[in-house]
């Protein structure tokens, strides 16, 4: 294959094109359709996030998006070209938890990518730097996982996601596991991150407050099969604060997302 | 289902093929067929050797032994296992010894039984007891320990007595575990009994195994090795479809 | 008083009653001849007993090699791919199952009764395990791990070397652990049998003319070996403990190798 650096992006970087995108999973009983016909539009920059019941197949587009794994039929395309396997230069990926190598440092997980293409070690370093300085985590650099509360692991990850800078940043429930203080502590420092560096951001998850709390467009997604049933703006300003939590805006947007998944359940 | 039938043909093919390469070996003459007799010559001494009644004896000597050790090691353990998970203090001081006694070599300590019990029965069962006593009481421990706190909260909250208690909440956490545990206790067990006929003995199917070995009659050796090993097995595969039969209550 | 306390002086207490209780005469000396009298045995033969035990280190190593090593690699290769796993691995813990020692006369016809025959015996003897231990270790990798090293860009040998190898180490070692101590008590156990040399035909030899105490110097001598392995494996996994998280916790491979399973069967 052609290195992609030498392909002239139709779109431009962190543009994501998914056209009629099925997922069929084979098994030795049944095909199960996974995902039927989706179609979605993200523009750069955008904070985009995927909301849905369990089995809508939301993970399963991010991993497509990620070339973890192909779809069945449809395209998909990050910065113009399709994503056929892996590729960190335009895509990190952020997972849910417990992502990070236990037996390497908190700078040597952030290098992990680096290494991975023979990036001098000095290099290696400076960048590990400047991507755990960038989610604050300076000075935490020479700790273990195992050392780390789940939030600043987290952290951890997402310079891990930032540290080649992608354009395009995947996040597969990262904060599912956290408390609920962590979680908001860790949106609005995500916020931050994204303000920063103005990647395209996809977020899945399952909490609704979450979505709309994050998000410029909000998708929601249906189970069996999965397919898209609606597509929000959230207009609401940023910077995002705590009280608007409680507005009117915030309440129907979110009641609107609510009333798709009661019935699909 | 078709594939769990598929993987089940295919492990028969692997022990045919087995058989099949050993019958060639031998059949053929590239290994010397008084070193390996064919599989078939085995297999037919093996029939030869279960009609013998010295052989039968032999067989019922070491069943004796091996159950004999098994009823003693069994409950022995099982009670020591139960005082050790259920005090704390008691657990704390009892653990490392019996993680130490349980870490090191049991045969090594065989010349010592026979210097106190002779090279009779009860050096058998001695040896077997001594082999299996440490794994049941390891073994009973872990059991009780994993008997979930919340369910014993949730049995205490809905005023169990202790006997409903036992039967209702004890008793069906732990069984798979003891099942497990009765499964490896029987391979200490076999083994330790084994060894100790193999050892000094005058009767029993390893003294006998030796024997031929000593004589390199290798028809008869690998004959009663077979016969072991399928003895084993068998047992083993027999626990272990009790286990996957209640295998639903582990978590 | 604490507990650590009660077990040391449990410990010390068993070991003057081995002094107290031979030398009062409420033990025959043939039984459980005084640790004095055991020691002192063991040092007027100094000499035979640094033969033997040459012969013994010697027969340990190689099988070590043979069993830890084809272990190992055997165990990484059917446990990283499903299709054999699902199809060998309850068949080699069934043959856990059999009590291999009586493998060993054949050994001794094969190969005769000099070196080969025992290392053989202790080679088989420690595989299995090691063999169960580091295919269930390698089973255990969290598939997160994987798949955040494959979001990463990672090609399948990156991933076995900074990601399957690291994260397999915990359990590999625990498999060393009892592979290792298999392989010296196979050791020993065939010495003890039949053989010309070694401890365990130290052991066996003074056993027959009924020299207790030179027997438990025997006896002694392998539970040294025995625990200075031990303490080795431990020294390394702690240093290793960091590892430690690399598997989801809990998980107990789908019951095909239970962790009693992998202690020495006596």
């Amino acid at each position: 294959m052609q290195p992609l650096a030498n392909i002239t992006p139709l779109k431009p970087a962190g543009a994501i094109e998914v056209r009629n995108v099925g997922q069929i999973f084979k098994t030795t009983t049944q095909d199960v359709v996974a995902l039927e016909d989706v179609s979605l539009d993200v523009r750069p920059g955008r904070f985009v996030v995927l909301v849905g019941p369990s089995g809508c197949g939301k993970s399963t587009l991010l991993m497509m998006m990620a070339g973890l794994r192909q779809q069945t039929s449809g395209t998909i395309t990050i910065s113009g070209a399709p994503i056929p396997e892996p590729d960190p230069n335009r895509v990190g990926v952020v997972f849910q938890e417990a992502s990070l190598f236990p037996w390497l440092t908190a700078e040597e997980n952030v290098e992990f990518p680096l290494a991975l293409r023979g990036v001098t070690k000095s290099d290696r370093r400076a960048r590990a730097q400047d991507a755990l300085k960038l989610v604050g985590l300076d000075g935490f650099g020479k700790r273990h996982p195992h050392e780390l509360s789940g939030g600043m692991k987290q952290r951890v990850s997402i310079a891990r996601g930032l540290v080649q800078d992608p354009p395009v940043l995947l996040m597969d429930e990262p904060f599912a596991a956290l408390d609920e203080q962590t979680r908001m502590t860790m949106g609005d420092e995500l916020l931050r991150i994204w303000a920063a560096t103005g990647k395209t951001v996809v977020f899945v998850t399952h909490s609704l407050t979450e979505a709309v709390y994050l998000a410029d467009e909000v998708i929601v997604m249906s189970p069996r099969p999965g397919r898209i049933v609606d597509h929000l703006q959230v207009s609401l300003p940023r910077p995002r604060t705590y009280e608007m939590l409680s507005g009117d805006a915030f309440g129907s947007l979110r009641d609107r997302i609510w009333r798709h998944i009661r019935k699909s359940a | 289902m078709q594939s769990g039938l598929a993987v089940k043909a295919a492990r028969v093919a692997i022990v045919v093929a087995l058989f099949a390469i050993w019958e060639i070996l031998s059949r053929t003459g590239i290994v010397n067929p008084r070193l390996l007799p064919s599989a078939s010559d085995t297999l037919s001494t093996l029939g030869e050797l279960l009609q013998r009644a010295s052989v039968r004896k032999d067989l019922a000597v070491t069943a004796t032994e091996v159950v004999t050790a098994f009823a003693l090691a069994v409950p022995v353990g099982a009670l020591i296992g139960f005082l050790i998970a259920e005090n704390r203090y008691f657990a704390e001081v009892a653990k490392p010894l019996l993680f130490f006694a349980f870490s090191i070599p049991k045969s090594i300590f065989l010349p010592m039984f026979i210097l106190v019990f002779g090279v009779g029965f009860s050096q058998k069962v001695g040896f077997g007891f001594f082999s299996t006593i440490f794994i049941v009481i390891m073994s009973t421990t872990t059991a009780v320990e994993s008997v979930k706190v919340e369910h014993l909260t949730v049995a205490r909250s809905y005023g169990a007595t202790p006997v409903q208690t036992a039967f209702r909440v004890y008793l069906p956490s732990m069984l798979p575990v003891l099942l497990e545990a009765l499964r490896i206790s029987m391979i200490f067990n076999l083994t330790g009994v084994i060894l100790a006929e193999m050892y000094a003995s005058r009767d029993g199917i390893g003294h006998q195994i030796a024997t031929w070995g000593e004589n390199f009659q290798m028809k008869q050796l690998l004959a009663g090795v077979v016969m072991i090993a399928a003895i084993a097995i068998a047992f083993n595969e027999l626990v272990r479809w009790v286990e996957t039969r209640c295998s639903h209550w582990r978590t | 008083m604490s507990a650590a306390t009660l077990r040391r002086l449990i410990v010390f207490g068993l070991i003057a009653l081995w002094e107290i209780l031979p030398r009062a005469g409420f033990i025959p000396e043939l039984f459980l001849p005084s640790l004095s009298s055991t020691l002192a045995a063991g040092w007027n033969e100094a000499g035979e007993y640094g033969h033997a035990l040459a012969v013994t280190l010697y027969e340990v190593a190689i099988s070590m090699a043979f069993a830890c090593g084809g272990g190992i690699l055997l165990g990484a290769i059917v446990g990283s791919l499903p299709r054999p796993r699902i199809l060998i691995m309850p068949m080699v813990s069934s043959l856990y199952a059999v009590p291999l020692v009586i493998l060993y006369p054949v050994f001794t016809v094969w190969l005769g009764i000099g070196s080969e025959s025992k290392i053989a015996f202790a080679s088989i003897y420690g595989f299995l395990p090691t063999m169960l231990a580091t295919a269930a270790g390698i089973q255990t990798i969290d598939p997160q791990l994987l798949l955040a090293a494959r979001s990463m860009g990672a090609t399948l040998s990156q991933r076995l070397v900074r990601v399957i190898i690291p994260a397999a180490i915990p359990t590999v070692l625990s498999g060393l652990r009892v592979g290792g101590a298999l392989v010296i008590v196979g050791v020993v156990v065939s010495e003890m049998l039949i053989s010309s040399a070694g401890i365990g035909y130290l052991i066996s030899r003074y056993r027959t003319i009924l020299d207790s105490p030179h027997v438990f110097a025997g006896v002694l001598l392998v539970l040294a070996m025995a625990i200075a392995f031990n303490a080795a494996i431990k020294w390394i996994e702690r240093k290793a403990a960091i590892w430690q998280t690399g598997t989801r916790a809990g998980q107990d491979s789908a019951g095909e190798v239970a962790p009693a399973a992998l202690q020495p069967a006596t």
